[in-house]
């Protein structure tokens, strides 16, 4: 078991449907915690709450160190904490289709590249360039419309994007979705280093095999409660489905 | 950006309209030589500028997406008009341009404030807040001004001809300037994809909020615009600007889903128009004929950017 004390992201008490019972489990600097469970069992709307994007019905979300933490009571106060969230459907809600890859990479963090208030484009290049390294972006111009990239690609520019944030948690929604299996593994280095960074990371995933390769500690969510909580040598592809169908491990 | 390719992204997303400027300004000066030699530009900028001020005007609400439009752009100007020239000048007898030109940015910035309360805050469809505006403002119009009245001060006349492209040219320079700050990054990202922006950390709501104020002082502008070209206070013109002008962004190559496009498209746009109307009245057609150009216009326009995107889109 964590310890709940640490300082991180605290969910107390933390109810996400109607009858469920409440969920207390922190997040520490620099692990990677998987979130797994058949679709619609409420990891989804769990990681959802730890970003502010959905209230929750009973208890609250902290970051910081006890005694010194903040309330996360909404997406704003979240991200101006240190939390960056990158969303799941990436056509749906991650890219902008009509703008370039360098002004979709730069949207959430327009004003760290003004100079008395006007917009540097050299200082958002050599940003963008610093991600595009760490990430190994392939991208024919930064100036290039953002379909014209790969799946793959466009996803490293939304993280790329959160990163920018520089934050101290960053929630994952499957972010691996619709990636081919080259830059998964560039992801996973990446993930693997910003934990070694001091980073904690949350991610929520379809497949096991990613979770069982990334994280030390897996919740499996069934009906809307953290049905199990698998870490370390326990954790195998076995008792993470047990945990998915129910049945105790 | 290279400025070659900077012309390039200009040119396709504006494209027909380029090409529809060339052509028609090929048949103007084919058809009325006379009217259109080079000393005679001036005045025709002059005739062309509130309707280009109007488009330009009508372009940040566009682009800021999701149905976002400003119907009330002409009614705006109709009521600036009348404000500057029946209350102003000739009620409190103030013409000096230091009280008139911040006075009218400021009635056009409150009522694109009013326009944007209704359509982000209380969340009316921005077609029905801002028809609501429209109606209000014709209203309050022919209510301060029942009868055309004149004159204008002498200052604002001498903006009529060649000096029109003063006020023009502080319009294009506001939007550069725009387009130079975080903010505009924002307009565009909201307009292409809301929810995104949403989930980018965009204040979606607040920046909805200020295209429609920039519309607004636009506005403003514009009816200082047709103040100066028709040297006095008309209630009844303003109004006839709003559809136009929708009609010129359309032909610009700005999105009316959002998120493409600015305001040199939509300047393209009205200058097109401008030279289509000069057209037709070479061929003395009467303005119901004009009224039918317009309207196949807009939808000519609106289907081939359609077709212009789809084939962008499938040169990916």
């Amino acid at each position: 078991m964590a310890d709940h004390t640490a300082p991180g992201l605290a969910a107390r008490d933390l109810v996400i449907a109607p009858g469920a019972s409440a969920i207390t489990q922190t997040i520490a600097p620099g692990e990677i915690v998987g979130l797994a469970g058949l679709d619609g069992h409420g990891q989804e709307l769990f990681l959802k709450m730890l970003a502010g994007l959905a209230s929750p019905l009973g208890g609250s979300i902290e970051f910081g160190a006890p005694g010194a933490s903040r309330k996360i009571t909404g997406f704003r106060k979240a991200v101006a904490s240190g939390i960056a969230y990158l969303p799941r459907d990436r056509r749906a809600n991650g890219i902008f289709p009509t703008q370039s890859v360098l002004d979709n990479f730069a949207v959430s963090t327009l004003s760290r590249d003004t100079r008395l208030g006007l917009i540097s484009p050299a200082a958002r290049k050599a940003r963008y360039d610093i991600y595009r390294e760490k990430l190994s972006i392939v991208a024919p111009r930064p100036d290039a419309p953002i379909t014209t990239l790969s799946g793959g690609n466009q996803q490293k520019v939304l993280l790329a994007r959160a990163l920018a944030l520089e934050p101290a948690i960053l929630l994952l929604n499957d972010p691996t979705r619709g990636v081919d299996v080259a830059t998964r593994h560039v992801l996973y280095d990446v993930f693997r280093g910003l934990a070694a960074e001091g980073m904690g990371l949350v991610i929520l995933s379809s497949e096991i095999e990613e979770i069982l390769l990334l994280c030390q500690r897996v919740l499996v969510f069934r009906e809307n409660e953290v049905a199990a909580e698998i870490a370390d040598e326990r954790l195998t592809a076995d008792s993470v489905i047990a945990a998915m169908f129910g049945r105790a491990a | 950006m290279t400025l070659a390719a900077r012309l390039l992204s200009l040119g396709r997303s504006v494209g027909f309209a380029v090409v529809l400027l060339v052509i028609l300004l090929a048949v103007n000066l084919i058809l009325s030589p006379g009217r259109f030699q080079p000393g005679s530009w001036g005045a025709l900028v002059g005739l062309a500028a509130p309707l280009i001020g109007a488009a330009i005007a009508s372009t940040p609400v566009i682009l800021a997406g999701r149905g976002g439009i400003d119907i009330s752009v002409g009614p705006l100007m109709g009521f600036v008009n009348a404000f500057a020239i029946q209350v102003l000048f000739l009620g409190a007898g103030i013409s000096s341009p230091l009280v008139l030109v911040p006075a009218t940015l400021l009635v056009g910035a409150l009522v694109g404030a009013a326009n944007g309360f209704l359509a982000t805050v209380v969340r009316i469809q921005p077609i029905v807040a801002t028809l609501g505006t429209y109606l209000i403002l014709t209203g309050v119009t022919l209510t301060i001004l029942p009868a055309p009245i004149g004159p204008a001060p002498a200052w604002l006349k001498a903006l009529s001809g060649p000096l029109s492209l003063l006020p023009l040219a502080a319009m294009f320079i506001a939007w550069w300037l725009v387009r130079r700050t975080p903010y505009y990054d924002q307009l565009m990202a909201v307009g292409s994809d809301d929810r995104a922006a949403y989930t980018a950390g965009v204040d979606v709501t607040r920046v909805r909020f200020i295209a429609y104020v920039m519309t607004g002082i636009f506005s403003g502008c514009a009816g200082l615009m047709l103040t100066a070209l028709i040297g006095s206070a008309d209630p009844n013109i303003g109004p006839t600007y709003t559809l136009i002008a929708i009609a010129a962004v359309a032909l610009g190559g700005v999105s009316l889903a959002g998120g493409r496009g600015g305001v040199a498209g939509a300047a393209i746009g009205a200058i097109d128009i401008f030279l289509l109307q000069s057209v037709l009245t070479t061929f003395n057609v009467s303005t119901f004929v004009l009224q039918i150009a317009y309207g196949a216009i807009l939808v000519l326009a609106v289907m081939l950017t359609a077709l212009q995107e789809r084939f962008a889109m499938r040169g990916r």
